[in-house]
């Protein structure tokens, strides 16, 4: 187990390593540059060309490449060149933003996407169960924006509950700090918990039509005991992997929700950096969202070993 | 000794009470629309940017809301009589934020410093014409200009030419440093810039708020309920469908003034039908400028002729601006073309003011027997394709510092825009842009641009059937806020009760 962790991780710092390239040679293709954005619309070709060559951006790729790699592997991410500043301490602040909100929308999407899960398979065809796909299915087909505006026009300016937008630091008071992160949470929430929520009530359902919860119930234990010792521990395997998936819709959702919700984070940076084709910038917020992925999807496998003995990746020989 | 204790009670209680007689005080929260790309003045470019840096920094003249220009950093100027030596006389004792005195150094410095190419600058063009920057003393600039020009001082008031300290120009874009109203205290990218009062500011008595701070909110209707619900003061640039129902807010102001941002009914001079003058002409009086703006701005823009606003001192207010379609018919069949023609119409995508007017000259022209096809043409393509190129099309064009930097480009046949967008030639017009660069008296530059807009409503190039308003949305708390021509908020004044 310890060596699968090791080798995967070794993986995933190789994979990082082509995501860089990959995401270089992107940049590359991408009509316009840092320089014309700072120029606008009017620039002129001679005033571009200095200002191409104030930045660096002139010389040859692979040495543009190089320049980048080894401030990475000295845990320097650089400067941005539109706010010409250096990179890691926004780069810190904004992640740790998105840390909080997207943990706390994670937790939320799997608790509460489960347990309705559950009850919607426990109380299949009974108007729970319906009342749960329409809620579910609503969040996933209307978008993040509408929900989010939507979130904003009732708490705030009608009930007056809530703050709009923004975002307060957790120094300046709790009840600031975590009344913000309300809306921004519920909305991503809501519009990814359709996800786990319909696999969850599939595979409880093929579960509980399993042989072994028959002789469970036969042997006439608790249905609690059923449900959730003997059931949910088998049907939670698919959604674990379609959690990992999610941290990927996770991030989309983020910049959306961020942008409606004013709410300082990595979603806004990336969008700011890609929109002013900010290479260091672009770079170092993709790949940092690149390596939460990954570990997402290394936590999922890890996991599913954890709950089924019948998986134990190290064990070859076995 | 008891006497001197006494004094010196008397004294500290009034050190306590006068600092609270004098200041209002208050803390201002502003919402911007987008993250700051820089926080150095040089590169600025967007309306969020302007409105920080009009706060921390000076220019040597300010450009007043009625488009005169003031003193600023400099007291007193005064022009050779050819008009190409410019001296500038700077305010005695003005301190950088950071402690140390302003000087002509520093002058010299911040406009060398746009000048160069390197540096990336869009103000860089109008500085071209400076030919040498001199600072004979600590309190004296004097600018060498390669031609005549009378509108200098209006150049110096340009939104990027806020004044620097020459040796913390590296930490500009981290650490500002400036001589405005407010210090810099804070910027976190993406979320808000904190400023703080700048007690040594050399306005004494101003500014009057304590702080403010500009709040990132990049969607607009998020923007709109942190209007109504107070979390921000003042809202700049408001999106045209929320200003009917903001009006109705018990507790928000809606102001609006004219700009000199304007949108265009572009034809090309030099591609038939619109080769010819009289067809150009049909098409000038086929507009009704006051409905083009209705239709396309919901009516906050304000009908004019150039770029030259009708709030403006310069405007000529004789020349009628309402549709006048049996003439422009009468023009059209003396051009031959008694049935109108078909033509097509670029406009830009995902600008919905341009994509509106587009709709109203088609229906303007119809009128006349003309038939427009609308072809949407996506903004890349536009800029590559369209422009320059197109026999008609629709664009706009933002605000430049004084009435020749907003004329000279377009109408003057050697101007840089005109050359590459309309290619319009008359010669009356070239001899009046010559005439009033080089004449110092505002009287008669006033007279010769009102015979400027007289010829060109004669022989019209294009249409620019408005300019653009900044509408902007303020809480009744904040007194003395005023939208500004110039896109950004003048604080000095302003309170919060």
């Amino acid at each position: 187990m310890v060596l699968y962790t090791l080798r995967r991780l070794v993986l995933i710092v190789l994979l990082l390593g082509v995501m860089s390239v990959l995401l270089f040679a992107i940049t590359q293709v991408l009509p316009g540059n840092v320089a014309r954005m700072i120029l606008g619309q009017f620039a002129t070709p001679d005033a571009i060309e200095a200002v191409e060559t104030r930045l660096g951006l002139k010389d040859p790729l692979v040495i543009q490449y190089g320049r980048w790699f080894f401030g990475i592997v000295r845990g320097d991410f650089g400067q941005s060149l539109i706010m010409e500043r250096p990179i890691g301490p926004v780069l810190a602040e904004a992640l740790g933003r998105s840390a909080v909100l997207a943990a706390l929308s994670f937790v939320l999407v799997a608790s509460v996407g489960i347990l309705l899960g559950v009850i919607a398979a426990v109380r299949k065809n009974r108007p729970i169960d319906h009342a749960v796909s329409v809620f579910s299915y609503l969040g996933i087909s209307v978008p993040e924006f509408f929900w989010g505006i939507a979130f904003i026009l009732v708490f705030a300016r009608w009930l007056g509950w809530l703050p709009s937008a923004g975002y307060s630091p957790i120094g300046e008071g709790f009840g600031n700090w975590f009344a913000r992160l309300i809306g921004p949470t519920l909305t991503l929430t809501f519009t990814l918990i359709a996800h786990v929520s319909r696999l969850t009530r599939s595979s409880m359902l093929e579960t509980l039509r399993s042989r072994y919860v028959l002789a469970a119930r036969a042997k006439g234990l608790p249905e609690r005991v059923i449900l959730f010792r003997h059931a949910l521990r088998n049907a939670l395997l698919p959604t674990i992997t379609v959690l990992a998936i999610d941290v990927g819709w996770l991030f989309g959702g983020i910049v959306v929700v961020e942008t409606v919700f004013a709410f300082p984070g990595l979603g806004r940076l990336v969008a700011f950096a890609i929109e002013r084709r900010d290479l260091p910038l672009i770079q170092a917020t993709l790949l940092v969202i690149t390596a939460v992925y990954c570990l997402a999807n290394l936590a999922a496998d890890l996991l599913y070993a954890a709950l089924n003995p019948r998986i134990r990746y190290a064990r070859r020989t076995s | 000794m008891r006497k001197a204790t006494a004094v010196f009670l008397v004294l500290l209680l009034g050190l306590f009470f006068l600092p609270r007689l004098e200041a209002a005080g208050g803390h201002l929260k502003v919402a911007l629309t987008a993250n700051l790309n820089t926080l150095d003045p040089a590169k600025a470019k967007s309306g969020d940017e302007y409105l920080y840096m009009f706060m921390v920094f000076n220019a040597l003249t300010r450009i007043a809301p009625d488009m005169s220009v003031q003193p600023d950093l400099a007291e007193r100027w005064e022009a050779s009589p050819d008009l190409k030596t410019w001296t500038f006389h700077l305010r005695k004792g003005v301190r950088f934020h950071h402690g140390r005195e302003l000087d002509s150094e520093d002058v010299k410095a911040t406009i060398e410093r746009i000048q160069d190419k390197a540096t990336g600058s869009t103000a860089r063009v109008n500085f071209l014409m400076v030919e040498k920057i001199e600072a004979p003393d600590r309190y004296t600039v004097k600018f060498t200009l390669s031609l005549p020009y009378a509108a200098f001082p209006e150049i110096l008031g340009e939104r990027q030419a806020r004044v620097v300290p020459k040796e913390r120009i590296a930490e500009l874009p981290t650490q500002p440093v400036g001589t405005g109203p407010f210090r810099f205290k804070s910027f976190k990218p993406g979320d808000r810039v904190e400023l703080v009062k700048n007690p040594d500011y050399f306005e004494t008595g101003l500014p009057r708020l304590d702080a403010v701070t500009l709040l990132v909110i990049p969607e607009s209707a998020t923007r709109i309920a942190a209007l109504e619900t107070g979390e921000v003061h003042a809202v700049w640039k408001l999106p045209l469908e929320a200003i009917d129902r903001l009006k109705k807010h018990p507790q928000v102001v809606v102001d609006e003034v004219a700009t000199s941002s304007w949108d265009g009914i572009i034809m090309h001079n030099r591609m038939a039908p619109f080769d010819n003058p009289k067809v150009r002409k049909a098409v000038f009086l086929a507009i009704d400028k006051a409905q083009a703006a209705e239709i396309a701005l919901f009516g906050h823009g304000s009908p004019t002729l150039t770029p030259i606003p009708p709030s403006h001192p310069f405007f000529n207010e004789s020349i009628p601006l309402k549709a006048d379609p049996a003439a422009a018919k009468k023009l059209l069949a003396e051009a031959g073309l008694p049935n109108g023609f078909e033509t097509t119409l670029m406009v830009p995508e995902g600008r919905p003011e341009r994509e509106r007017l587009g709709l109203a000259v088609r229906d303007m022209l119809k009128a006349v027997g003309v038939k427009v096809n609308i072809q949407r043409v996506p903004w890349d393509k536009f800029l590559a394709d369209v422009e320059g190129k197109a026999a008609f099309s629709i664009n706009g064009f933002f605000s430049r510092p004084t009435v020749d930097t907003s004329l000279y480009p377009w109408y003057h046949s050697s101007g840089s825009w005109n050359t590459g967008l309309w290619h319009y030639k008359n010669e009356r017009v070239d001899r009046i842009l010559d005439t009033a660069r080089q004449t110092a008296s505002v009287e008669e530059r006033r007279k010769l641009y009102r015979e400027l807009q007289q010829v060109v409503a004669e022989d019209p190039p294009s249409v620019v059937p408005y300019v653009v308003n900044q509408v902007d949305g303020f809480r009744k708390e904040v007194k003395g806020l005023r939208s500004n021509p110039m896109l950004w908020f003048d604080v000095r004044q302003v309170t919060l009760e």
